[in-house]
């Protein structure tokens, strides 16, 4: 049993459509639609390992500013994206935090940090 | 420093006025100022929390307060002054700069050249025309995401979006990451406003229905918004009869686009190009009025924060050449005509003799085409479309190819083979 999965390419306006031919195994075994070279390696990848980056903020306790951006240090996987957000919206952080400071460690378990992207000053 | 010795003054602080004050310093520029009227450097950056920032610059995936912080630290490190919470209000044709600010309140100065650095604000609800009551819960979507990202506060819960530029599609994943739900994404074109990154990531992944060619005909509501009515439009985007229907929701969000920031650049005699919106500059970044320069979104909005760095920059080098006594001839030079399919072509004119960087947007999606300019250069394309800016690197020798007495050259986009 084969089954096909459409990945779209964001690695140029044109944005193909790919169309994944997949195997009972989970193994790919055919792409088309890509226009170029580029296409057919992004769209295994985005198929097998949707991966992004969250972007977010969290509450800031002695601060003129209400929050703080921030970001996990490395994209995490794409059904994590929702269920992050709660984690995020129990976090208060107090100043003063730098660029790159730890907020969140190991979110989910994944391994990967959530990182302060904007400062706060004392 | 004194006032009167400031060799360069940037007005606006967010990307582009770091880049060229930064670079104004390198250049040599001895006392570069920056006004910013907000309480501290990077302008929207603060505000634009996703990621995305600095894939060519940086060669790194940055969120805007990273890119940034980064700025911020350079801009310093250069030795630039910020002029905080100070406003330009006026700037005269001789270049003298008139501004308030709250510790020093009124101010006048005459620097030797400005950039200009004011960036590019939203199309409103006004300069749309929608019919309905005046209900609250109406924003455009760069309000939204102040509040959201700065402020701390959800715009509403029920949210449709007008307009699928990037702003507003990136708007629908921070409502929806926030709780909110994002009814619809409505665009009136055929195809999407904003990056193809944006559309797969902001909308697909979170399932986030978009109608293309729509738009909305009615906002319901007394105090607060209560629902849209959605029309499909035929191809002069006239709503189509019978196919209205009505989304439930407390907030619309608008997303349509947005408009360089221009109104001190007109108080200063610059002229503006009515298709862009922004001064017109020539390689240099110099505009009509000698002295002043512009660079980034105050010239023409850009997709990549990218490009508006790299623009700004030649715009704060040249402005610390002039500084520093150079004169360039204000807006002189080889002009760069719009051909085919082609909107705009930023800079306007080329001096013809140095190494330079076109940057210009189609007026229609096309495939398979080849950018001309003239007959000396070109670039095939797969596609182009008028959300994605095109940009053609030209070198000084392949510009030596158009002889001496050329005054213009056409850019065109033409279909792939044919002329
Ligand atoms: S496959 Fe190639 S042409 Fe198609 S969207 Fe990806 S990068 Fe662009």
């Amino acid at each position: 049993m084969t089954r096909i999965e459409t990945v779209i390419c964001i690695g140029c306006p044109m944005g193909c459509e790919i169309k994944l031919t997949v195997g009972a195994k989970g193994e790919i075994t055919k792409i088309s639609g890509n226009r170029c070279k580029e296409g057919k390696s992004y769209a295994p990848q985005e198929y097998k390992n949707p991966v992004r980056i969250l972007t977010a903020t969290v509450k800031t306790a002695n601060s003129s500013r209400p929050l703080l951006p921030v970001r996990s240090a490395r994209p995490i996987l794409k059904r994590l994206l929702l269920p992050s957000m709660p984690v995020l919206a129990g976090i208060t952080v107090t100043a003063p935090v730098r660029v790159g400071d730890v907020v969140v460690p190991n979110l989910l378990d994944t391994g990967v940090d959530v990182i302060a992207t904007g400062e706060l000053l004392s | 420093m004194n006032l009167h010795e400031i060799d360069v003054a940037v007005i606006g602080s967010g990307p582009a006025g770091m880049a060229a004050a930064v670079r104004a310093k390198e250049t040599g520029a001895k006392n570069v100022v920056i006004l910013e009227r907000a309480e501290e450097l990077g302008g929207l950056l603060h505000q634009c929390v996703h990621n995305g920032f600095g894939l060519f610059y940086f060669h790194e995936d940055l969120t805007g307060p990273e890119y940034a912080h980064r700025f911020i630290e350079k801009t310093m490190d250069a030795g630039v002054r910020p002029m905080l919470e100070t406003m330009a209000l006026n700037i005269s044709p001789d270049r003298e700069i008139t501004a308030v600010s709250n510790k020093n309140q009124f101010l006048k100065f005459r620097p030797e050249s400005i950039v200009l650095a004011m960036g590019c604000r939203e199309r409103s609800r006004g300069a749309l025309n929608i019919p309905g009551t005046r209900p609250a819960g109406v924003f455009t979507a760069g309000t939204a995401q102040r509040f959201i990202n700065v402020e701390g506060f959800l715009p509403g819960r029920q949210v449709v979006i007008l307009g699928s530029g990037d702003i507003g599609m990136i708007m629908a994943r921070r409502l929806t990451l926030e709780g909110a739900r994002v009814e619809a994404v409505v665009e009136v074109l055929p195809y999407v406003g904003g990056l193809i990154r944006n559309e797969v990531q902001c909308l697909h992944d979170f399932d986030i229905p978009l109608f293309l060619k729509h738009t909305v005909t009615n906002i319901y509501g007394e105090r607060r918004v209560e629902g849209v009515r959605v029309a499909e439009v035929d191809s002069r985007m006239n709503p189509i009869g019978g196919t209205e229907r009505d989304i439930a929701c407390d907030t619309l969000l608008l997303s349509v686009g947005l408009i360089p920031e221009n109104e001190l650049s007109l108080t200063a005699g610059v002229e503006l190009d009515p298709v862009t919106g922004g001064p017109f500059v020539d390689g240099a970044r110099q505009t009509t009025v000698p002295g002043i320069f512009a660079g980034g979104n105050v010239v023409h909005v850009h997709d990549l924060v990218d490009n508006v760095t790299w623009e700004s920059e030649i715009a704060g080098e040249s402005a610390a050449r002039f500084a520093m006594g150079e004169r360039i001839p204000a807006w002189a030079g080889i002009k760069l005509k719009a051909g085919r399919n082609i909107r705009y072509v930023v800079p306007h004119t080329i001096s013809g003799n140095e190494d330079v960087t076109l940057y210009m947007r189609v007026r229609e999606p096309e495939q398979n085409v080849r950018i001309n300019v003239g007959d000396i250069a070109g670039k095939s394309e797969l596609i182009v479309k008028p959300s994605s800016m095109l940009k053609i690197e030209l070198t000084s020798e392949q510009l030596k190819k158009l002889g001496k007495n050329v005054t213009e050259v056409v850019i065109d986009c033409q279909k792939w083979g044919g002329k």
